[in-house]
C-alpha cells in the first residue's frame, strides 16, 4: 500500500474548495508579509505550528529570491542553482549551471536540439540528399538522433498538411526551459551536441582474460580482439601490414564486413572481434586525426583525403544495402490474388539435415519448435557423459 | 493411413501462427509431425520503410515461408494438402487453382 497523505492536514490547505466547515478560522496567511500577492487561500488550515512556520518561510522565499523563477524567459533556463547568477543579470545564458538540483550535483540536464538545428538536419538529409553519416559529422549529432529527427520532421510535415493539431506551445515551453544546442552557420563554431563516436560494449569483451605475452611481441588492439574471440594469432606479415597502414586495414574491415574472418563451429560461429577503431560509428575520423598529426601542414589535403574516405564508406554502405535488398527480393515471391485484399509473400526456406540438425531442432530450419520431454530426473537414466566437446 | 500436409497452430491467443507440416492424418493437430516444411502467418503485416504516399496505397501482406522442393516431394509421394494448405500451395504455383475431388478419394 502506498504511503497515505495525511488528509486532515493537507486537504484544507491544498484544496480550499473541499474545505469543510469544521476548521479553525485561523489563517497562516497572517504570518506572511502583507505585500504578498501569491498567498493561497488558506482560511481553514489546521496545520501544526512547525509546518506553518516552514510554509511561511517558503512563501517568503517565493516572494523574494524565488520571484525570479516565476516566469520563464526564452533561452534562459532558470534553475534554483542559478539564482545568484540570475540576480546579477550579467552572466550569459550559455554559462549558467546545468545542474537543476542543488542537492544532487550528479544530475546534469542534457541539452536538446533547437528548432533551427532540427530544421537544418532535415534540410541537409531530405533536401540536399546528404547521408546521415555526413550530417552527423558536420553537425556533431549522433547518427541515430539524425535519423530520428528526419523521421519526426517528416511526420510533423505530414501532420501539418493534413491539418492535424500540433502541441506547439508545449514544444516552445520545453525549448525555452532546458538548455538547447543552437545551429551555427559557420561549421567551425558549431558546438558538439553530444559525443558521436562512442564505442558500444561488445559481449565478447566482458570476461577478464589473463593472456601472457612475451615482451618482445607488439600486442595491439587487433591482437586483443583475436584473443577475446579465441582466434589464432595473425602471421607476422599480416601484422606488419596492419602496423604500416592501420587506416586502410580498418577501412577494409568496415567496408567489407563479409570478408572478416570467422571462428567457431556451427551455431557458435562468430566474426573475429575487430579492434575498437573499426567498431566505432565514424572510423574515418580516427584516420583523419592520424593524418593531421602526421602531416600537420597539409590541412587542405587532409580534409580532401577525409572526404574521399567518407564517400568511399558511404558508397560501400549503399552497395551493401542494395545487395541485401536484392538478395531479399530474390528469395521472396510476391503473389497478389485478385479475390483477396492481401498480398502473399512466399519466402524460400530450406528443410534439410543441415538446417534441422541431428535432433531436428536447429534454429535455421523453418517453423516454431516442438517441446521435447526432459529425462533429466528419470529413474535409471545414465548421466555419465560418453564424449566431451572440446 | 494418409499423410497430409496441414497447418498446426502455434502462437498465443489472438495471435495465430501456423507451421505448415507433413504428418499422419489421424494424429493430433499440434503433435510432432513427420516434417515441418514452412510457416504461415495469417495476421496481415503493414509494409514499412515507404514514403507517405506509397504507404497509403500499399497492400498489407501475409507472410508464408515454404520449402518448395520438399512440398513438391511430399505431393509427389501422395501427401494430401488440407484445404487451407491447398490454397497456399496454389498461390505458390504448386497445386491446381481449385481442389477437385479425384476418383479415388472420399
Amino acid at each position: 500500500m502506498p504511503p497515505r497523505i495525511q488528509t486532515q492536514r493537507v486537504s484544507n490547505s491544498v484544496l480550499p474548495y473541499l474545505s469543510s466547515t469544521s476548521s479553525t478560522p485561523a489563517s497562516s496567511c497572517t504570518s506572511l508579509p502583507p505585500s504578498s500577492t501569491s498567498c493561497p487561500h488558506r482560511t481553514f488550515s489546521s496545520t501544526s505550528a512547525a509546518q506553518t512556520r516552514l510554509r511561511s518561510h517558503m512563501f517568503e522565499w517565493l516572494n523574494s529570491e524565488g520571484r525570479k523563477l516565476r516566469y520563464h524567459e526564452p533561452n534562459v533556463y532558470k534553475y534554483v542553482t542559478n539564482l545568484r547568477d540570475l540576480a546579477k543579470d550579467t552572466v550569459p545564458p550559455e554559462q549558467l549551471s546545468k545542474r537543476p538540483f542543488p542537492l544532487n550535483q550528479n544530475f546534469v540536464s542534457e541539452p536538446i536540439l533547437s528548432e533551427e538545428m532540427r530544421e537544418e538536419i532535415y534540410k541537409r538529409v531530405a533536401q540536399d540528399k546528404k547521408s546521415v553519416r555526413a550530417v552527423s559529422i558536420e553537425l556533431k549529432v549522433d547518427m541515430r538522433r539524425v535519423a530520428a529527427v528526419v523521421r519526426l520532421m517528416e511526420m510533423e510535415k505530414g501532420w501539418r498538411t493534413q491539418g492535424k493539431p500540433l502541441a506547439l506551445p508545449y514544444s516552445r515551453a520545453i525549448q525555452e526551459m532546458v538548455p538547447t544546442t543552437r545551429y551555427s552557420p559557420d561549421p567551425r563554431n558549431q558546438r558538439p551536441h553530444e559525443s558521436i563516436n562512442d564505442l558500444p560494449v561488445h559481449r565478447l569483451t566482458d570476461p577478464q582474460i589473463f593472456y601472457p605475452v612475451s615482451e618482445s611481441r607488439q600486442f595491439t588492439r587487433v591482437d586483443a580482439g583475436r584473443v577475446f574471440s579465441g582466434a589464432p594469432r595473425l602471421p607476422n606479415s599480416t601484422v606488419d601490414e596492419i602496423t604500416n597502414d592501420p587506416s586502410s586495414s580498418i577501412s577494409r574491415a568496415t567496408q567489407n564486413p563479409h570478408l572478416i574472418e570467422r571462428v567457431g563451429k556451427g551455431d557458435q560461429e562468430t566474426q573475429v572481434l575487430q579492434p575498437a577503431d573499426a567498431r566505432i560509428p565514424h572510423p574515418y575520423l580516427v584516420a583523419h586525426e592520424r593524418d593531421s598529426i602526421k602531416k600537420p601542414h597539409e590541412r587542405g589535403e587532409n580534409i580532401k583525403r577525409f572526404s574521399s574516405r567518407l564517400q568511399e564508406e558511404e558508397r560501400a554502405e549503399a552497395e551493401r544495402r542494395q545487395a541485401a535488398e536484392e538478395r531479399r527480393e530474390k528469395k521472396t515471391a510476391k503473389v497478389n490474388p485478385e479475390d483477396s485484399r492481401f498480398e502473399f509473400r512466399f519466402t524460400d526456406v530450406v528443410v534439410s539435415k543441415e538446417t534441422t540438425g541431428a535432433d531436428g531442432r536447429g534454429h535455421r530450419a523453418p517453423g516454431r519448435r516442438y517441446g521435447v520431454p526432459s529425462y533429466e530426473r528419470k529413474k535409471g537414466e545414465v548421466k555419465i557423459p560418453t564424449r566431451v566437446n572440446v | 493411413m494418409v499423410v497430409r500436409i496441414r497447418l498446426s497452430r502455434f502462437g498465443n491467443k489472438h495471435q495465430p501462427f501456423y507451421n505448415i507440416c507433413v504428418s499422419q492424418a489421424r494424429s493430433a493437430r499440434d503433435s510432432k509431425p513427420l516434417e515441418v516444411i514452412g510457416t504461415y502467418n495469417p495476421l496481415p503485416q503493414r509494409p514499412t520503410n515507404l514514403s507517405t504516399e506509397q504507404a497509403r496505397n500499399a497492400r498489407p501482406y501475409k507472410e508464408v515461408a515454404l520449402d518448395r522442393s520438399r512440398a513438391k516431394y511430399w505431393l509427389g509421394v501422395g501427401a494430401q494438402p488440407s484445404d487451407g494448405v491447398w490454397k497456399l500451395l496454389s498461390l505458390a504455383g504448386l497445386a491446381e487453382k481449385t481442389k477437385t475431388k479425384t476418383e479415388g478419394s472420399e
